[in-house]
């Protein structure tokens, strides 16, 4: 029962001798005929013997100083033998690799539950870990970032000065509860857009303020945006971006060009539901803003009107619309209006609203 | 010359056993942010020469994770002294500090590919066994230097022709230098042929709306495998590519079908596919004594090569 059938290298040559193993107390034997057909044995010391890692059932041992002595065994009873016959001598270590000599069902099992894991990692743990760090980052650090980003993209466009003074008066009249500065930009654009970029600037596309008609939708709209500047939105989405890159390129690394793109792709696929989780956020911050300033939520309902309009909601858009459908927004606005008590009318925001038409209407 | 020996390799890997690899390897990396790549690495080689099998005995990779994180560790510091004096001149925001940054960066980055390519094939080859059998790389790293510097600045000079000429020099050089125990190698190709087949290529792939491309793919690969010499005492042996155009397309719009459809979790099996397809179409033809293999190489131990090209990600030749 010590004897076993392997192939034997001499580190020589690379012949390969068809060989008898034989286990001997302190040494291995090996035993094969030479091409001349003269029987030759070879002694093993037992310390001297070193176990190839490997994932198969090829077990492969070596021996001695370089060049090494090589034997190939495919006997599968092979490590429970060496076990029992050198008990105080480990040949296979247990190691983490030793589930890929598990069958092939369960590898994948074992597989799916390691992708579940980083599926749940990456889809809660990522926004997660972003919006932690996003918490702690200074505020000082965060307004100079965005006021870098923010004379970077001016290149691009040309400012209305008086519509921009007009703008930041009218939001001076509104309390949004940061502790940002909160600086406007109106800018000459026909489109109907406005975005926020971290640190409290805010652009403002006069296509949108043209196209409004009450000083409520301009209100909402400054309120949305000014929820993305004190939730940090910017900078949770800045974050959730490099951890999902660092996260996709270490779990596909040397994989070719196809993957990378399509990574690239997944990942951004990925930020745009999230932004459309922050972008409810700031539809609700805004309007809890608007509220305490007791200023009408109709606001923001007659905004997706105009939004609606403008964008139109294509159906087959839905997954890579960066807004929730507007369709979604203008619903729960209603909602939202209908429940809403205590409005005011502010005669101040009013004048500054006849400021801003009386300016863009020209 | 009556008799038609031919020789071929054969992977017998299988996807789910990588997939199994690649999941342990890819947690690991994960849970020890990194540092365990080496150890990944050498856990994919091991396996991926495993499987490789020629006349009846597999193939054997001896490096150890241990080996290539002391390579990997260098590596990262190279890579972060680089970057360090490119951010450092950026920070200075002085014209000329930038300017220097940036040179010294660039420059860097381009010495380190023939350094890393030398120390790759070097450490690659000499971990590489078969039959017990050592692989070896003799290349000598100054002259690979010189030939890939000078070689750069030529490509850089004539608008990147003769990159086509630099790639034959350095398949030669390096086959020149490769032993696999008393086997040696050359490489036969030159750089007019090689340079011609790919403005070929190129014009009827942009004709053709791309379709021209496997052609393409497959006239590559022929050039490289069909070129490659093998020299065992007085005996030639020439390897030959049997890869067609249709085979080409088969594997890549599957495997772009496999890759996609599973989000890129099943690309294991891609990559099973496509060593399947290159083992099988290469054909070495001649009569090998495969018994008659002499030991010639020594032992070698450095392991920053093998990391530094992996981290630049360079396709050794």
């Amino acid at each position: 029962m010590y004897n076993f059938s392997v192939r034997y290298h001499d580190g020589r040559l690379s012949i390969a001798h068809d060989a008898t193993l034989t286990l001997m107390p302190d040494h291995w034997l090996i035993h094969y005929r030479d091409p001349s057909g003269e029987l030759t044995s070879v002694r093993w010391a037992l310390p001297g013997i070193v176990t190839d890692e490997n994932f198969s059932n090829l077990f492969i041992f070596r021996y001695g100083e370089f060049p090494q002595q090589t034997i190939e065994c495919k006997d599968g009873i092979m490590p429970e033998t060496l076990k029992k016959r050198y008990p105080e001598k480990v040949f296979f270590r247990k190691r983490i690799t030793d589930i890929f000599k598990l069958n092939n069902t369960t590898i994948v099992g074992v597989a799916l539950a390691v992708l579940m894991l980083m599926g749940l990692g990456y889809w809660f743990g990522l926004p997660w870990l972003a919006g932690a760090v996003a918490s702690r980052f200074p505020v000082s650090t965060e307004v100079k970032m965005g006021d870098t980003m923010y004379e970077n993209m001016m290149h691009a466009y040309e400012i209305d000065q008086r519509l921009t003074a007009a703008t930041n008066d009218f939001a001076k009249a509104i309390d949004f509860k940061t502790h940002y500065p909160i600086r406007i930009t109106v800018v000459k654009d026909k489109e109907v857009n406005a975005f926020a970029l971290p640190g409290g600037r805010i652009v403002v596309f006069d296509g949108i303020i043209r196209k409004m008609k009450t000083k409520e939708e301009l209100a909402a709209l400054l309120a949305h945006e000014v929820s993305h500047v004190h939730y940090r939105h910017s900078l949770r989405n800045i974050f959730r971006s490099l951890g999902g890159y660092l996260f996709l390129s270490l779990l596909l690394n040397d994989i070719n060009g196809i993957v990378t793109v399509l990574a690239d792709n997944s990942n951004m696929l990925a930020n745009l539901t999230y932004s459309r989780e922050l972008e409810t956020e700031a539809d609700t911050k805004g309007m809890a803003a608007l509220a305490g300033n007791g200023i009408s939520l109709k606001g923001f309902v007659d905004l997706f009107t105009l939004l609606r309009g403008e964008h139109g909601d294509v159906g087959s858009l839905k997954l890579l619309s960066t807004h929730p459908l507007t369709e979604d927004r203008l619903r729960a606005a209603e909602v939202m209006v209908e429940r809403q008590k205590g409005v005011r009318d502010d005669r101040e925001l009013e004048g500054e609203w006849e400021v801003i038409q009386d300016m863009s209407n020209k | 010359m009556e008799q038609h020996e031919t020789r071929q390799l054969t992977f017998h890997g299988e996807g789910a056993k990588l997939f199994g690899i690649y999941i342990v390897n890819i947690l690991l990396t994960l849970v020890t942010f990194g540092l365990y790549y080496p150890w990944a690495r050498a856990a994919l080689l091991k396996y991926m020469y495993e499987e490789s099998e020629f006349e009846g005995s597999r193939f054997t990779f001896h490096g150890t994770g241990k080996e290539m994180f002391k390579g990997f560790i260098k590596a990262i510091g190279i890579f972060l002294v680089l970057y360090g004096i490119l951010f450092g001149g950026m920070a200075t925001q002085n014209a000329t500090f930038m300017m220097l940054g940036l040179a010294i960066f660039y420059i860097g980055l381009l010495l380190l590919i023939p350094i890393a390519i030398h120390g790759a094939l070097r450490y690659r080859a000499s971990r590489s066994s078969w039959r017990g059998i050592h692989f070896g790389y003799r290349g000598d790293r100054k002259e690979l230097l010189n030939t890939f510097i000078i070689g750069a600045i030529i490509t850089l000079v004539t608008f990147g022709i003769y990159g086509a000429w630099l790639v034959i020099e350095l398949r030669k050089y390096i086959f020149k230098n490769l032993r696999f125990g008393n086997i040696t190698f050359s490489y036969e190709g030159e750089g007019g042929a090689f340079f011609w087949l790919n403005i070929k290529g190129y014009f009827l792939t942009l004709l053709t709306l791309g379709i021209y491309s496997f052609w393409w793919v497959k006239d590559l690969f022929a050039y490289y495998v069909n070129n490659i010499r093998m020299y065992q005492g007085e005996t030639r042996l020439a390897f030959r590519s049997t890869a067609t155009a249709g085979g080409y397309f088969k594997l890549l719009i599957v495997n772009v079908l496999i890759v996609v459809l599973s989000l890129g979790l099943a690309t294991p099996w891609a990559i099973v596919r496509t060593m399947q397809f290159v083992f099988s179409n290469i054909h070495i033809d001649g009569p090998l004594d495969v018994d008659a293999i002499v030991q010639t190489e020594a032992d070698y131990t450095d392991a920053t090569g093998e990391d530094l090209a992996d981290m630049i990600d360079i396709g050794i030749v």
